[in-house]
């Protein structure tokens, strides 16, 4: 009982370990199946230069990229599959007497392709619609419920911006795509919402499709190239857009995650030295109340060495049974959480249980057996045995 | 060649620069197959004696040879290994393990020796059987009595067939009748050829052994044979 009291402080130091890591993995895996949702073959070009921290902000002011970037990308770089500019912002739509706040999302009917996105009723609008600023929307799951709810959306007028725009479209349920709510959102031409809308003449992203992943890296020089050009840039530390990859961003989600994960782990990891010093004072009570045993050891023929390896062995014993108490404890935890996670608040979240990480706990809670079980062990070791059988 | 040879054997404990003589002078000879008591007032240094003979402490002056070598031969470890296989003890209080079979208790010594382990459990129960409680083999210690403990520990220190026993104060914890089947048992193993150097301050049950060493003040007073040993039969007889 006095054993596993002490024991407490490896089991939860291994415990948060454990369920931090398990987490940590588990929230780099969502995201990076967000950034997935993007495609392989995608190149993000953003106005601005790219924010040097979480408070520079900068970039979203810049107007930098305008329809003849696009077109220039368009001629210059042959190969490019794909290319749509995006604008987007919030406004809110109104049906009879239903208000929503829409996610207006201009884009072409390229964003079709680009992420998979096919309207369960009605279709796309035309390059016809987009060239001719037309008043036209695709709506999102969640906005047709909100402002049309059970009757049917398709060809009624939602009104944005005291303009009537008629529904072409209805997406299907689709949730989180690359950060992004396509339940949420109306899709309308990119020059209807860039003239009528939010009344602007650049793009907030040029999306490109390269037409093969092998391609992405000389895509990207090229596009650089044609666009320092287009703006007169004579160095690239001037450069008044950037680009994202899929890989550029999955490779900087796993740094900040990874970071969090390892800050949440060296605080987890102090209990770990806390437990550690517990074992060394339950290990000298234990020595100390065994001292008629060891001498009696010693008597029938004990060496120093085999008192030192019992005692190590105990100690080793006693942690190891910690870290695996710990990593079922932690397991278990982070499973339920997943569950909580999934089904009562909906986020696609799967649970990760860290291989490794748990291999790892269970030598350290092993090692921090052998670092604190060696002083009490040595002691027990070096016990005379009359005294040690004396001892009363 | 005497099995155990003392000469001029003196121990002085030394604490914070004090320095306490326990044991003077000492000479004396045993012979295998002997059974000897050791006895005294308490503090006279018989327990002394007892640890130095029985390589549980060193010497600091004089000589001690065991088997026709001396202690300062020998390691630390070489010493317990000695004590494993050449020596088997039994201790005023027992000394088993709480929480641990009899049948465990007594295997104890063939853990630190190089017995095969296959022949382990053999050896603890024929141990077990020669002092006669076979049918406690798998009790808890604690479910014993006095005697049967004292029995359990005896067989303990037989296990490894050792050359020498050696008994501090078996019967000092135990009332008289389990006293006596404990000297019993111990006169029936010394018939079977085991030598047995026991230490009581009992004369009562220093007669049971066929020599005699009484010390006083750490020095031998007198070392003589017993005339009218007292035999465990009579004991039961009476």
């Amino acid at each position: 009982m006095r054993s596993f009291l002490t024991l407490l402080g490896i089991v939860i130091g291994i415990t948060s370990i454990i369920l931090m890591m398990s987490i940590g993995q588990s929230a780099q895996n969502l995201i990076l199946s967000q950034i997935q949702g993007l495609g392989s073959k995608t190149i993000v070009v953003l106005p601005g230069r790219e924010p040097t921290g979480p408070s520079d902000f900068s970039q979203i002011l810049s107007d930098s990229l305008k329809e003849k970037d696009v077109l220039l990308l368009k001629q210059n770089i042959p190969d490019i599959s794909q290319i749509m500019p995006i604008v987007f912002g919030g406004e809110t739509g109104v049906f009879e007497n239903n208000t929503y706040r829409l996610s207006i999302f201009g884009a072409s009917n390229l964003i079709s392709k680009i992420f998979d996105l096919y309207p369960e009723k009605g279709t796309f609008f035309s390059a016809e619609d987009i060239k001719n600023k037309a008043d036209v929307a695709v709506i999102g799951s969640k906005v047709k419920d909100k402002l049309f709810g059970s009757s049917d959306a398709l060809n009624q007028k939602i009104k944005i911006k005291d303009r009537n725009f008629r529904v072409v479209g209805v997406l299907p349920k689709k949730g989180q795509v690359s950060f992004f709510n396509f339940d949420e959102v109306a899709i309308v031409p990119y020059t209807t919402a860039q003239n009528y809308i939010f009344g602007i003449k650049y793009f907030h992203r040029i999306i490109i499709e390269t037409k093969s992943e092998a391609l992405i890296p000389q895509t990207v020089e090229q596009i650089k190239t044609v666009l320092r050009n287009s703006h007169n840039i004579p160095s690239p530390d001037k450069d008044d857009f950037f680009i994202q990859t899929q890989a550029d961003l999955a490779q900087r989600v796993a740094v900040v995650t990874n970071m969090l994960t390892l800050l949440l782990v060296s605080i987890a990891a102090i209990s770990l030295v806390v437990g550690g010093i517990g074992i060394m004072n339950i290990m000298l009570v234990s020595v100390t109340e065994r001292t008629r045993e060891i001498g009696l050891r010693k008597a029938v023929g004990a060496s120093n060495r085999d008192i030192l390896f019992q005692f190590l062995f105990e100690a080793v014993l006693l942690t190891a049974m910690g870290g695996i108490a710990g990593i079922v404890l932690g397991g278990l935890l982070s499973l339920a959480s997943s569950i909580i996670l999934s089904q009562v608040f909906k986020i696609q979240w799967t649970f990760a249980f860290p291989i490794l990480p748990a291999l790892i706990s269970l030598t350290v809670s092993a090692i921090i057996g052998l670092v604190f079980g060696i002083y009490p062990a040595k002691k027990a070791s070096n016990k005379s045995p009359i005294e040690a059988l004396r001892y009363e | 060649m005497a099995l155990i040879e003392a000469t001029n054997l003196g121990k002085t404990y030394t604490d914070e620069e004090v320095q306490t003589p326990a044991l003077k002078e000492v000479n004396l000879k045993i012979e295998e197959g002997e059974f000897v008591a050791i006895t005294g007032p308490s503090g006279s240094g018989k327990s002394t004696l007892l640890h130095l003979l029985s390589f549980l402490d060193r010497p600091t002056s004089g000589q001690y040879f065991f088997n026709g070598k001396s202690v300062y031969d020998y390691s630390d470890e070489a010493l317990a290994k000695i004590r494993n296989k050449q020596m088997g003890f039994v201790f005023q209080g027992f000394n088993l393990l709480p929480r641990t079979l009899v049948i465990e208790n007594v295997k104890l010594p063939l853990v630190y020796s190089d017995a095969k382990e296959s022949l382990w459990k053999e050896m603890a129960e024929k141990a077990i059987e020669s002092v006669g409680i076979s049918h406690r083999s798998n009790y808890d210690p604690s479910k014993l009595s006095g005697g049967e403990r004292q029995r359990v520990a005896i067989a303990r220190a037989l296990v490894n067939s050792p050359a020498v026993i050696f008994a501090d104060e078996p019967t000092g914890n135990l009332d008289s009748k389990s006293g006596g089947q404990i000297m019993e048992t111990l006169e029936k193993l010394n018939v079977a050829g085991h030598t047995i150097i026991l230490v009581t301050h009992e004369t009562y049950t220093a007669e049971y052994a066929e020599r005699i060493i009484r010390i006083k003040d750490g020095r031998i007073e007198s070392d003589e044979k017993v005339q009218e040993r007292r035999r465990a039969k009579d004991q039961f007889i009476k």
